[in-house]
């Protein structure tokens, strides 16, 4: 087997899809191309393709428009902000626009399991938190809810709760990442806190949440208890902010 | 009664209605209100013993003038009797939906003065929670069996999926344990719900603003094991409500025993094993194609407990096996033990590519242990060709520990569906 050429690009979204775009222009075979972050030691070894927003941007439109499973796939891999996937990337992108949305089905291609399987545990949290956040009601009236996701999922989410619960204020606050979004007056807007105080709770906040947490404990079925069943389904990491499961 | 001792009691006496599906309907946020609903369902918690909740599952009242003899609400029991208003329903349901805590409303409820009057209050809760709040999360109704069409065909404009409960599965058990319902006011409101969808979706075919009625369909919910019927008859008349009536679901809900009247047998504890296979073999009408005459007989009439009714079927039928991966048809496919579903889907679209070799099968993620013994990749077996039924039974049985001990606790396959 041939040597593989290696290209390096900055470490950015931005700059991995636009490096991309140029292996995918000027390599004659991309699947034997290696791609991989610089990371500035001395030594090494590969040729550097600089960041071209523009490139990047026209890549994943082209991918929307010819793949568009596939270019939710990427969407989905990127949420996972894995590292070291790049030459998996690169190769799942050129196979892309070779077989369209197909692709998706050759899991038997290394490349392919690897971002279709990473894709699909994104997918899966995102899915799994729309149903698991747990909003309180502050004194101002707005709604807060906290979360720390494996998975950089907060726009998605919000844009889940858009359209869901656009009548009231809303904050989701994504603890470990210190990112927010804040809905208010029909606009979504996102942004980073540096320090995060917990605001008051609204009066009626605690008798509602004991609602909640008697509701939780009567609907279960007392003879056919199961903490394993229950535990696989609702992973303990994410009881933290769950409003039945305080004082657990 | 404040509201919170009133959830106490008219939740614990919902619990045990096994649907909690929220799938199904696609219903848009009202432009000035809150809520939408999700094609595929949310599940918003798992309870204690393991069940996702997706609806707020409460019953109207719990203050029943009927005795069936299975159920803890029957008049003759001494239980603590609780209604809720109609505002306290449409506040709990609003305060949990705004923090995220569930996908919607399940209503149902106990016959209190009577069908009509029980059947009209719920009606009242669903309206005003659709036209005064604006609510456009998911909704099941219950209907009360005898209560007015007028009233049936007013709760289908507001929920998304109705349902009567069929309740035992054959007339004359019907008559012993629920005297005061009858065949007739179950099937009715059934067929009646059967054609309303239907008509609501040609009549939406031609303009899309007609109203919908019961976007997610209709199911229906049976007791196992507080009457003597045995599988096949449970199976045939499932497979009757999906291709005659059109229902969605049907959901089994084995016989925890409330009571010690002596119309109902004795049981040491629920038949969950029993309700487990019910729900796997009701899986393989829905979605594999096979009848109820394939899975079982008047000589087979009850389920295997040892195998899943696939399986069972299976190692009945040698001569269908083996298949072969890489030429077979998705049904085909789908009558191998051990594939499902999604390992079908993804052998058809990796076989695209190429071949698919043995080491494929396990990178495309199907699971070998017990679909090894009835499967070839290119002509070559993944086992030793020579085995026969009774070597692969034992084989599975004891062979690598392959068959997983039958869960204790009941499993909701269908909770997507
Ligand atoms: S009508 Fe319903 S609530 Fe009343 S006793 Fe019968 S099953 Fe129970």
């Amino acid at each position: 087997m041939r040597a593989m050429n290696r290209y390096l690009y900055d470490g950015t979204a931005d700059g991995l899809l636009s490096a991309i775009a140029w292996i995918l222009e000027e390599e004659p075979d991309p699947l034997l191309v290696a791609l991989s972050e610089r990371e500035d030691t001395l030594f090494e070894d590969g040729f550097f393709i600089g960041t071209d927003a523009t490139q990047a941007e026209s890549l994943f439109f082209r991918l929307r428009k010819q793949a568009p499973d596939a270019a939710h796939t990427i969407y989905s891999f990127m949420l996972a902000e894995k590292e070291g996937m790049e030459t998996s990337l690169l190769h799942y992108i050129s196979l892309v626009f070779k077989h369209g949305d197909k692709v998706n089905g050759y899991l038997t291609h290394s490349a392919v399991l690897d971002i279709v399987s990473i894709a699909k545990k994104a997918g899966r949290e995102l899915h799994r938190m729309k149903g698991l956040l747990r909003f309180e009601k502050l004194r101002d009236g707005a709604y807060l809810a906290k979360m720390e996701p494996d998975h950089n999922i907060i726009h998605p989410l919000a844009y889940h709760f858009r359209t869901r619960l656009r009548a009231q204020h809303w904050f989701l606050y994504d603890v470990k990442r210190r990112t927010a979004a804040r809905w208010s007056n029909g606009s979504l807007q996102f942004g980073t806190i540096e320090q995060f105080t917990t605001p008051a709770l609204s009066d009626d906040e605690k008798k509602v949440q004991a609602m909640w947490q008697t509701f939780f404990k009567t609907i279960a079925i007392p003879d056919r208890k199961n903490a394993r069943l229950q535990k696989s389904n609702m992973p303990m990491k994410y009881w933290k902010y769950l409003t039945e499961k305080q004082g657990e | 009664m404040d509201t919170l001792a009133k959830l106490q009691i008219l939740s614990g006496a919902a619990r045990y209605d096994a649907s909690c599906a929220s799938s199904g309907s696609k219903r848009e946020a009202p432009s000035s209100g809150t809520g939408n609903t999700s094609q595929s369902g949310i599940c918003h918690s798992w309870s204690d013993d393991g069940r996702c909740i997706s609806l707020l599952k409460i019953l109207l009242s719990n203050d029943c003038r009927y005795d069936c003899a299975y159920c803890v609400n029957r008049s003759t029991n001494a239980v603590e009797r609780a209604s809720f208003t109609a505002r306290e329903v449409v506040d709990l349901t609003l305060d949990f939906y705004r923090r995220n805590y569930i996908e919607g409303l399940f209503l149902s409820s106990a016959v209190m003065q009577s069908p009509d009057v029980t059947m009209e209050r719920m009606v009242r809760v669903v309206e005003s929670l659709r036209t005064e709040e604006h609510f456009g999360g998911y909704i099941h109704l219950k209907i009360i069996p005898g209560c007015s069409s007028e009233l049936v065909r007013k709760a289908g404009l507001y929920a998304d999926r109705i349902s009567v409960n069929i309740e035992l599965p054959s007339q004359v058990s019907l008559q012993r344990l629920a005297p005061q319902k009858h065949k007739d006011s179950i099937l009715e409101p059934m067929a009646l719900i059967g054609r309303e969808i239907h008509s609501s979706l040609v009549e939406r075919k031609a303009d899309r603003r007609a109203p919908r009625f019961a976007p997610a369909g209709q199911s229906t919910q049976m007791i196992i094991g507080a009457s003597p019927e045995n599988d096949f008859q449970i199976l045939r008349l499932s497979q009757g409500l999906y291709k005659k009536m059109n229902l969605k679901r049907v959901y089994y809900s084995a016989y925890v025993p409330v009571s010690a009247d002596n119309r109902l047998p004795v049981l040491a504890a629920p038949p969950l094993l029993r309700e487990h296979r019910l729900y796997q073999a009701d899986w393989l009408l829905r979605f594999y194609g096979f009848s109820a005459e394939e899975i079982l007989s008047d000589d087979l009439p009850n389920l295997d407990e040892t195998f899943d009714p696939k399986t069972a079927w299976a190692l009945r039928h040698p001569e269908f096996f083996p298949v072969e991966i890489n030429r077979a048809d998705y049904l085909t496919l789908l009558r191998v033990p051990g594939i499902g579903v999604t390992s079908a889907k993804r052998i058809i679209a990796a076989r695209r590519f190429s071949a698919i070799t043995p080491e494929g099968m396990k990178k495309i993620g199907v699971v070998m242990k017990r679909a090894k013994y009835f499967i070839t990749s290119s002509g070559r077996g993944f086992e030793r060709a020579d085995r026969t039924p009774a070597l692969i039974r034992q084989q599975l049985l004891l062979g690598d520990g392959i068959v997983a001990p039958p869960p204790r606790q009941l499993v909701f396959p269908g909770l997507y569906a």
